[in-house]
């Protein structure tokens, strides 16, 4: 087993995050908290979170199908054993989203409807492309997709929604902190885990290049689809941050993420600066694993 | 407010389902055994010194042990994308977790009793009834077998692990005892859940308890001589062997397939 699995034990991963950052928590956050005012008071607001939240948990359905997918298709018991916590961390994060659903509002009856009416397609898609390589126990590929392109995806969505949410609706952001942390150690594992597989098979590259070609497409659709329909909201949504700072109620009125004050960019503006951070992160991450970043054509 | 373990009897069915097959029940369930161990047992619970074929035999059981729970890690994660429901699905993912959590610990003791490559060591050791066995649960979950894959991975093999290493437990040594009083603790939960999702199948559509009772007399075969081998292996006295037999193939018979 490589040295660096030790560092992804069951033991680390149970000191760590059960026993660690969650310790204390229900549903991810602090017993208690509930959403803020400003957007259950807000039926546009209620609503754009609810369309934000299925698409978190269709990305998190997706990761805990992958995940456990690919225990059987793993090479080695330390890669099996890491992917059985990620599973559960998955499996967590669909319960929380989930959950965070019920808190908007939506009956549990409706779930899966509501589910499948806000999809965005792309999204699916963008599973889809995964989860191929997934049934087809494709391990290489499989974490590739799953580990450094649909994680790196979702650590970077999830802090730009930690940024935004910090002060003005602290529930959510109290939930999303915990996936943030889990998201950094199963891309970090992807990282370390398919460098030396890539190296083992060279031909492998070409076929994961193409994949994450794909998917990068479909994030980007993703993206656009979801910052033009939500562009109202968004821009309601900046609007009462700016009201509530200026009362002095929320201190919202710099809500800083790479460099940038998310509460003063138009949505297009917004969709760039999530793209760009996405896109840069991959060739880096993809260029450490010794796989060339493929720009994808622009949807 | 998540209810603990204990008072989850007095919910309604429906949220009792939705209550132990959460992340959160799993969470409040295991910290209780598992806060302040490392790797299964307390960090102060003394090594015995065991004589050298005392030894060998508990690296034998142990080398089974591992082969079981890969077979349960495996065929947990394999269960999780053909689960019924998401529900199902997230407490799926905590039973991968245990299980992964079990090899571990296992390995980890095989390796503070010496075993410097215990992937070898497993093939050297591992009993052929048991990869038998393994095969056939794998066979079910590939076909997408829900009733018949959870039958023999929640009923079958973890009642056979249940009473082996309860058996096992009484008659260890310290570290390995708290290993194995852990591993039991999951079990138990795990075949809490298989008795309760058949139980309910079962009485709505009973024409599949022909089809599981086929399973359960392929599988049983392999289950008794795994249990003779292993258990003979641990200096189990052969009365005391056959009662655990009985006591396996009850836990098998609540749910009436015999």
């Amino acid at each position: 087993m490589p040295d660096f699995l030790s560092g992804y034990s069951i033991q680390n991963w149970l000191e760590s995050c059960p026993q660690g950052y969650l310790e204390g928590t229900e549903y991810g956050h602090p017993p208690g908290e509930i959403e803020a005012e400003v957007i259950l008071g807000n039926e546009r607001l209620r609503e754009e979170g609810i369309r934000t939240t299925v698409q978190l948990v269709v990305g998190e359905r997706c990761a805990l199908a992958a995940s456990a997918g690919l225990i059987n298709a793993a090479p080695d018991e330390g890669s099996k054993r890491f992917l059985a916590t990620q599973t559960l961390d998955e499996a967590r994060h669909v319960e929380i989203f989930t959950q965070r659903l019920l808190d908007l509002g939506v009956k549990k009856a409706e779930i899966e409807d509501v589910i499948k009416l806000h999809a965005n397609p792309h999204l699916v898609a963008f599973a889809d492309v995964l989860l191929e390589k997934v049934d087809k126990k494709d391990f290489v590929a499989g974490v590739v997709g799953q580990n450094i392109i649909l994680e790196g995806m979702a650590f970077s969505v999830f802090e730009m929604m930690y940024a935004a949410n910090e002060r003005l609706n602290p529930k959510f952001a109290h939930t999303l902190a915990g996936t943030i942390a889990d998201e950094r150690r199963h891309v970090g594992f992807g990282e370390n885990r398919i460098g030396s597989l890539i190296k083992e098979h060279p031909e492998r590259k070409h076929e994961v290049e193409r994949m994450q070609k794909e998917m990068s497409y479909n994030m980007l659709a993703t993206f656009g689809d979801t910052f033009r329909r939500s562009a109202a909201a968004i821009q309601e949504g900046q609007e009462m941050g700016r009201k509530l700072a200026e009362q002095g109620v929320l201190e919202t009125s710099r809500t800083q993420w790479h460099g940038a004050n998310l509460n003063e960019l138009a949505p297009d503006q917004l969709e760039d600066l999530l793209a760009e951070t996405v896109l840069k992160e991959f060739k880096v991450r993809l260029s450490r694993v010794g796989i060339e970043y493929q720009t994808p054509t622009m949807p | 407010m998540a209810e603990r373990p204990g008072e989850v009897h007095r919910l309604e069915p429906e949220e009792f389902l939705q209550e132990v097959q959460s992340f959160e029940f799993w969470f409040q369930s295991v910290e209780g055994y598992l806060t302040g161990r490392r790797f299964g047992h307390l960090p102060e619970t003394p090594e015995e010194d065991l004589p050298e074929n005392e030894r060998d035999r508990l690296i034998t059981a142990l080398c089974n042990y591992c082969v079981g729970e890969t077979a349960a890690l495996e065929g947990a994660s394999g269960l999780v994308a053909i689960a019924p429901n998401r529900q199902i699905q997230i407490f799926l993912s905590t039973q991968v977790v245990d299980e992964g959590r079990h090899l571990e610990v296992l390995l980890h003791r095989l390796r503070s009793l010496g075993v410097t490559d215990p992937e070898q060591e497993i093939q050297k050791r591992v009993n052929r009834s048991l990869l038998a066995f393994k095969r056939r649960l794998f066979e079910l979950v590939a076909g997408k077998d829900w009733e018949g894959s959870i039958f023999a991975q929640n009923v079958i093999l973890e009642a056979m692990e249940f009473s082996v290493f309860q058996a096992h437990a009484r008659r260890a040594d310290p570290i390995t005892r708290e290993i194995l009083d852990g591993i039991v603790k999951d079990e138990r939960r795990h075949i809490g859940f298989g008795e309760n999702d058949l139980g309910r199948r079962l009485k709505a559509t009973p024409h599949i308890r022909a089809r599981l009772g086929e399973i359960k007399r392929q599988l049983d075969p392999l289950v008794l001589e795994t249990f003779e081998e292993t258990l003979s292996e641990l200096a189990v006295p052969p009365d005391e062997r056959t009662q655990l037999g009985r006591a396996y193939l009850a836990v098998v018979d609540r749910l009436g397939l015999v």
